[in-house]
């Protein structure tokens, strides 16, 4: 080989592009020297003296057949391999559009189990694996977090500590710190309400953004002392509100009505560092001021920085994360103070399951998901393994003749491989289409939500890429054993067969009771992580949340943006609650900060009377903030002592409820009414104990809470929210509402304006994901299992027409040649439904963390999926059954 | 037939047919008898075998073919070799001298 490598490449080369090029001329070419050889031959032997006839019988026998001869030269020619694999593909084609029942179902099939991946596969492209849109590298980015690791971080650094964090670290190029939150574009057009982020100067750096338009922020832009009013706009704000004019850089925009110099035009895809969010605005840590009131990077008790770190190269995460946590260690120890009441421990996870952003539960659901998809195209590649099978069966006389005309079992495996092939890719391009728009839905889960919630999962060239793998992976596995059992064949045996009384060998009919073993077993998998999800789900939405959602509308204004101080927030919100609780068909009205089941809570660091915390023990305790009559409006029932009402103002005194579950872990068998809670600044009497109410997820156990009232406890960056009781649909209250507000203030905005019931969606939204998914996965899977279990027991029911008909002619019934072909299906069941459930309980113990309310083992789900299962099954064996016992046996019998 | 065999009747017949045409131009079944001859009927080759070797070398370079006629008036495809076919038997022989030293060497010495 290797000679003819060195000494005739070129020549080769040019024989190939001719042999391509002319082939007919060739074709003739080779088909006149082989005759002119046989002439010669002829003439040869009669010149020996034998006679003409005799002559060219002996030449032909010499020369061992033209066409083999002329095949054997073709062989030789050069690129002959892809004149087979042509051949091949085309014969392929052929079989399929002979076929195009058969090649429909086929490619269907294998359409939905690949979609099925790939759907998933884009979501974790988009998501886990691409955590920063418009950051190319992210491996050596990680975030940093301090204290427990749960699921809803708080910022967990003030502005200090980062400072001497990002000093004194070896371990770190880089790190950065951020806040973000809504802000307000003012002073355009159409004002409006964008999520933005304050940020460190070295943001953009370290992230390796590069700005399509101006520069990042500098380093003195981002000292606390610095006043610099700068500004980064995002890619669509540049857009959308200032026509992608390219002089930006150096106008002047108003955020929160304060003026900024645009310094930068950040690229399209980039939309900030938590995954999942979609931040827009970028401005240096030290406007806080303006932007929101507030003088955070001052403070080294107020934690409210996200922060991220670049590893320096060779360094590993241990080895990083051992080090702040020393760092951190000295900072605890010089400032006691500011530190005691929390954990310090700090722990560094990589971005694709940052806690920031949606990550942090996208990467429990995804990769499970993802195992779902996976068993299904197990069981489509045995569904279509089956298939195969039973075709191939049909196929027999064709194979054995061409065995017997000379091809070897590897041209017949190659043959069979091809055309298994083709079907993958054709499957493989099914899914495609089916991914471009499945793909989409996982934002489609997303309701109307007081987050800026981006997702944007599309068919990118890692899920091109992996589809048409997992194709032709497909292909292998479902081909293989078609392809090898019946190159297998003994030709003298089929060939002597009278085509309709071929019937399955018995290993080949055990081959195909497998297959359907398997498609049943992993069906029931399928079916039960589907029940389980939506036993779990329906548990979640039945849960008692602790308050009333029905008939709530909200809607949300924020009030300091548009320039209100502490007193005429005040006095504005006074007015909102009486205006709105005068209209008709309103029964109730309160305000919040937040709502619930919407990841809107806020927390506050506590001191509580009479309670010592454990060392290291975290007193960040949920806190909201809500106005007169809030426990009335969500009908949270008030256990002892009194709600707030519109007295308790920054003139009396300041006062607080609690829950049950805050009385149950600070202060067991003790009063609470008259103890006192301290927030860092204020002193607040506790005059009430509230039952019990979820706000973060509806799956988590209770938690403490600490309510303060509106009037008292004013925090300038709070979004206010409308809690609206009516008496009817709240959706028709929303005009009269906006009406109101605009009555108020015609400037300012009111944004989510939604029923709880529909906000309320985002606290269940990786619940339904899973649920549908599951479910439809599982749907999906019985409807396969269900398809095989009829093709084969029709097809065997079929071969066995003569059996049958013999059966009857000897005088058996009806009804036993029904329970025989029921008896074969049922059996194949039986064995599916064990070895599933065997199946099914080793896999679910991998869901455990993700169900709430029911067990990984749930008897109810095995047991009802296990009967519908049985009940389907039983159904597809049953057509073919009836048909049996219509079988004539004449007709049968005579067919022979 | 085995991948070795045939590599080794290939690599073989090659040399042989080379060999052959050194002579002169000659047609695919002059080749074989002459061949045949020259071994003492030890090869005999089969026209599958014949055929599908001279398109290799021909697209190899190393032979080129013209139809002609002959003796008794007959159409016949006349083969003859190229530079890079004489080139080709001298490595081929030596290498074949080589290889038939070493064995018949090894084979005197046990």
């Amino acid at each position: 080989m290797t000679k003819r490598a060195r000494s005739g490449w070129l020549p080769r080369a040019i024989s190939w592009l001719r042999n391509v090029t002319h082939r007919e001329q060739d074709e003739r070419e080779i088909a006149a020297e082989v005759s002119a050889h046989l002439a010669l031959l002829i003439e040869e032997k009669v010149r020996a003296g034998m006679k003409p006839e005799e002559a060219e019988r002996a030449a032909r026998v010499e020369l061992g057949g033209i066409e083999q001869v002329k095949e054997q030269v073709r062989d030789a020619r050069a690129g002959a391999w892809l004149d087979t694999l042509v051949r091949d593909c085309r014969f392929a084609l052929r079989m399929a559009r002979k076929n195009p029942g058969f090649t429909g179902v086929v490619v269907l099939t294998l359409a939905l189990g690949i979609a099925a991946n790939t759907t998933v596969l884009s979501w974790i492209s988009a998501t886990l694996l691409n955590p920063i849109p418009g950051v190319a590298h992210t491996s050596d980015l990680v975030t940093v977090a301090r204290g427990d690791r749960s699921d809803h971080p708080t910022p967990p650094f003030s502005y200090p500590d980062l400072r001497d964090l990002s000093e004194r670290t070896q371990t770190f190029s880089g790190l950065l710190g951020y806040h973000d939150d809504y802000m307000s574009l003012t002073g355009v057009a159409k004002p409006e309400r964008l999520y933005g982020a304050l940020t460190t100067a070295n943001y953009f750096d370290l992230l390796g953004v590069h700005l399509i338009l101006g520069r990042a922020f500098l380093p003195e832009e981002g000292t606390p002392s610095a006043g610099a009013a700068v500004i980064v706009i995002g890619y669509a704000v540049w857009q959308n509100h200032f026509a992608g004019d390219a002089q930006i850089v150096g106008k002047t925009i108003q955020i929160n009505r304060h003026p900024y110099t645009v310094v930068g035009v950040a690229p399209r895809d980039f939309t900030g560092c938590a995954p999942g969010l979609r931040t827009e605005l970028w401005i240096p840590l030290p406007m806080d001021r303006d932007v929101w009131g507030a003088d955070r990077p001052a403070y080294r008790g107020t934690y409210w920085l996200n922060v991220m770190g670049k590893l320096r190269p060779g360094v590993t995460t241990n080895q990083a994360e051992a080090e702040l946590n020393l760092l951190m260690q000295g900072i605890v120890e010089r400032f006691p103070e500011y530190h005691q009441d929390s954990p310090n421990e700090i722990s560094l996870d990589p971005l694709w399951r940052s806690p920031f952003g949606i990550n942090g539960y996208l990467y429990k659901v995804l990769p499970m998901l993802l195992g779902l998809a996976g068993v299904l195209l197990l069981l489509a590649c045995a569904n279509v393994a089956g298939l195969l099978l039973v075709r191939s069966v049909g196929r027999r006389r064709e194979i054995a003749i061409r065995l017997g005309m000379g091809a070897s079992r590897r041209q017949i495996i190659r043959q069979f491989l091809i055309e298994s092939l083709l079907l993958g890719l054709l499957g493989g391009g099914g899914a495609i289409a089916i991914t471009v728009w499945t793909s989409r839905s996982l934002a489609a889960f997303f309701p109307p939500s007081n987050l800026p919630l981006t997702n944007d999962a599309h068919i990118d060239q890692r899920v091109l890429f992996v589809t048409i793998g997992v194709s032709i992976l497909a292909a292998i596995l479902f081909g293989i054993l078609p392809a090898l059992r019946s190159s297998g064949l003994p030709v003298q045996a089929v060939l002597k067969e009278e085509a309709s009384s071929v019937s399955l060998t018995l290993h080949k009919g055990r081959l195909l009771s497998g297959l359907v073993v398997a498609q049943i077993s992993l069906s029931l998998v399928l079916l039960v992580c589907a029940g389980l999800f939506t036993r779990s789900l329906q548990k979640a939405q039945q849960a008692d949340p602790g308050f009333e959602a029905s008939h709530l509308l909200l809607a949300s204004y924020e009030l300091s943006p548009a320039g209100y101080t502490r007193a005429t927030s005040a006095a504005f919100d006074r007015q909102v609650l009486d205006r709105l609780s005068a209209l008709p068909g309103v029964e109730s009205v309160t305000l919040a900060d937040f709502s619930p089941l919407s990841f809107s809570i806020h927390t506050d660091y506590l001191q509580i009377e009479g309670y010592v915390p454990q060392p290291h023990e975290s007193m960040e305790i949920s806190r909201a903030i809500v106005g007169p009559n809030y426990f009335r409006t969500l009908r949270t029932s008030v256990i002892s002592g009194r709600e707030f009402t519109a007295a308790d103002t920054v003139d009396s005194q300041l006062v607080a409820v609690v829950n049950q579950a805050f009385v149950d872990r600070y202060w067991p068998d003790e009063d609470a009414i008259g103890k006192q809670v301290t927030d860092g600044r204020d002193r607040y009497t506790i005059v009430g104990i509230a039952r019990n109410a979820k706000y973060r997820l509806l799956t988590y156990p209770s938690e403490p809470v600490i309510y303060l009232p509106i009037y008292q406890a004013y925090r300038s960056t709070q979004d206010t929210t409308i809690h609206l009781r009516t008496t009817g649909d709240p959706l028709t209250m929303a005009s009269s509402v906006e009406e109101t507000i605009h009555q108020l203030n015609p400037e300012l905005p009111l944004f989510n304006v939604n029923p709880l019931s529909v906000t309320m969606q985002l606290g269940t939204l990786f619940g339904r994901v899973a649920a549908t998914f599951a479910g439809s996965f599982g749907l999906l899977a019985m409807l396969l299992a269900a398809v095989g279990i009829y093709g084969v027991v029709a097809y065997s029911t079929r071969q066995r027409a003569r059996e049958i008909g013999i059966r009857m002619a000897l005088g058996a019934e009806q009804r036993g040649i029904y329970r025989l072909v029921l008896g074969q299906g049922f059996r194949l069941t039986l064995a599916g439904l064990v070895v599933g459930t065997a199946l099914a309980v080793a896999f679910t113990r991998l869901l455990k963390a993700q169900l709430f309310g029911v067990s990984a083992t749930d008897a109810i789900t095995f047991a009802s999926v296990g009967l519908l299962l049985a009940v389907v099954a039983l159904v597809a064996c049953h057509i073919p059954a009836r048909r049996a016992t219509r079988v004539d046996p004449m007709v049968a019998l005579r067919h022979e | 037939m085995t991948q070795e065999q045939t590599n080794l009747l290939q690599g073989t017949l090659d040399l042989l047919i080379l060999r052959t045409l050194r002579l002169g131009e000659m047609h695919g079944l002059g080749i074989a008898r002459r061949i045949e001859q020259i071994t003492q009927g030890t090869f005999s080759v089969k026209t599958g075998s014949l055929f599908p070797a001279l398109r290799r070398m021909q697209e190899e370079g190393w032979i080129k073919s013209a139809w002609g006629e002959s003796e008794a008036n007959r159409k016949a495809k006349y083969y003859r070799l190229t530079k890079a076919g004489r080139k080709q038997l001298e490595t081929e022989t030596a290498k074949w001298e080589r290889v038939a030293l070493g064995i018949s060497r090894t084979l005197e010495a046990s």
